[in-house]
């Protein structure tokens, strides 16, 4: 019944798909460059300075390309997107502790896997869910990120760093692909 | 009226109200029931405008979604609009593209900005836009449901919806609720249209994102410069500062701004006034936990908190009864583009 009221949403609630290509995995990260794509919310440059420094450290990774989004909201650039893709072999991005950017970060993440880079994704907690939203709206539901409680904005260095140790594992299980991840979305 | 028609009548009331709980189902409402739209119904709307059905009016790139005349149409359809309020809606997300925070991420914000359509010229005649006595509260159909429109479009086309995609903390009181005529009747000064550079008698829309609105309420004093420190004081609270920026704008009160024309104040020199004096020392907005500028800054110095006198917006409008006003304070820190948009009829 009601068939013929008009559908307001112009048809995107029904046409979402679960197709999203999600790039192969390294066994490790031994000698891997790691890009850090910040964004420009308070303390997001630090948190990714922190985890490239205990990546090299503790998981021997070759160096660090980092970038900065001018905007929190917009995709990576496309010329960011392919300079990254070309110097990087796995790429973090973060942080995502706005209404707007955890989304767009999330979307970063799954533009990364489609041109063929690992990504992982750091969000704070209190943006899951509208992470999991644009992971959805990009045909990748279900796509993991990694979280890190909020806010993440008035921390100070020491606090910054304690963070990047707790989320390191499963950063590095995201890149890696030892954390367990649903099977449809691992497809090439 | 006979027992056959009371039953007809009944039986079709239950239809109204099932087709109301059907959108309800399917997510396509603000809360509150919306009008069921059917081809019909849309033809009707889009015959209301020139534009063309496919013109792509509203989008956002970072969710890579748009809405065109048709799929706002339907929105405004739904939202209880009549079809001549449709060219209305159209300016006003004009209106709204060409603010740098609606495609900056603002329907997602946790700041949750309420959009302020303001509308200038006869249209608001022709439309019952309410400009007068309760201009930013309920009652007037065209005003709810063009402010409606808007928020049905964000929600149903953009997909941005409250737990999900939208991330509002708190929300705005008046998010999707604030449409106002100027009151160009009783305003001293040019409407808003005009000197935004339109032609006198343009119908127009302007709009803005607001973080919230704050009362005025000043009608014991007949010196002009008392009341604009009042107003000035309003807008230097610290808590509506971000770090040490802030913004401010006025609708303001038809007795306040005759009052203020009186004196001799354009709306130019009132802007430049409250710029001037919208002002905090650095130990104030330290005790507040907002000074950015380090243990070396005198503590004496004055900040401005407002970024220009351009860029305090001020409309006229309620009624002439009382000497008070409504500050408003625009959301973000990429200037409102001042700019008016005309509102295309058939």
């Amino acid at each position: 019944m009601f068939e013929s009221m008009i559908d307001p949403t112009g048809g995107w609630a029904a046409s979402a798909t679960d197709g999203a290509p999600r790039a192969a995995r390294p066994d490790r990260l031994d000698g891997l460059t790691v890009g850090l794509l910040a964004n420009t919310k308070r303390n997001a440059e630090a948190f990714l300075e922190a985890v490239g420094e205990l990546l090299a450290g503790e998981h021997a990774t070759a160096g660090v390309v980092r970038r900065t989004k001018a905007s929190i909201v917009d995709p990576v650039p496309a010329a960011t997107l392919a300079e990254m893709v070309e110097l990087c072999d796995v790429v973090v991005i973060g942080v995502g502790d706005c209404g707007s950017c955890s989304a767009s970060a999330v979307a970063d993440g799954i533009a990364f896997e489609a041109a063929g880079v690992p990504a992982a994704v750091i969000c704070s907690d209190a943006f899951r869910v509208t992470a999991e939203a644009m992971a959805g709206l990009r045909d990748s539901p279900g796509y993991e990120f990694a979280l890190t409680p909020h806010p993440v904005a008035p921390l100070d260095a020491d606090g910054v760093r304690e963070r990047a140790v707790a989320v390191l594992p499963r950063l590095v299980g995201l890149l890696t692909g030892a954390s367990a991840v649903p099977e449809r979305a691992v497809a090439g | 009226m006979s027992a056959g028609t009371t039953t007809d009548d009944a039986v079709l009331l239950d239809h109204a109200r099932a087709a109301a709980e059907h959108a309800y189902a399917r997510g396509w409402t603000d809360g509150l029931p919306v009008v069921p739209v059917t081809a019909s119904v849309l033809e009707e709307f889009l015959a209301a405008t020139p534009r063309a059905r496919d013109e792509v009016v509203a989008r956002m790139p970072n969710l890579g979604r748009e809405a065109t005349v048709e799929l706002v149409a339907v929105n405004a359809a739904m939202a209880g609009c009549r079809p001549e309020h449709l060219p209305v809606v159209l300016a006003a997300w004009d209106a709204l593209m060409a603010q740098r925070v609606v495609t900056g991420g603002a329907w997602q914000s946790t700041s949750g900005p309420a959009p302020l359509i303001v509308v200038n010229g006869p249209v608001r005649t022709a439309l019952g836009i309410n400009s007068a006595g309760g201009v930013l509260g309920p009652g007037f159909r065209a005003n709810a449901t063009i402010a409606r429109a808007v928020g049905l479009v964000v929600r149903n086309a953009f997909g941005v919806r409250p737990h999900e995609l939208e991330q509002a903390t708190q929300g705005v009181p008046g998010r999707f609720t604030l449409c106002i005529g100027e009151n160009e009747e009783e305003s001293p000064w040019e409407p808003l249209a005009v000197e935004l550079g339109l032609p006198p008698g343009s119908d127009a829309v302007s709009a803005l994102l607001l973080r919230t609105c704050e009362f005025i309420d000043n009608r014991h004093t007949d010196d002009p410069e008392r009341l604009l420190w009042d107003i000035a004081d309003t807008a230097a609270r610290t808590g509506a500062a971000i770090g040490h920026r802030s913004s401010a704008g006025l609708v303001l009160g038809v007795e306040h701004a005759q009052h203020l024309a009186a004196a001799g104040f354009t709306k130019a020199d009132v802007q430049q006034w409250l710029y001037d004096h919208a002002v905090r020392t650095r130990a104030d907005l330290d005790r507040a936990g907002k000074d950015e500028s380090g243990p070396d800054a005198d503590p004496d110095e004055p900040v401005h908190l407002l970024p220009a006198p351009e860029q305090i917006p001020i409309v006229v409008a309620g009624a002439r009864n009382a000497a008070m006003s409504m500050l408003v304070r625009p959301f973000g820190f990429t200037g409102w583009s001042r700019t008016a948009h005309p509102v295309q009829l058939r």
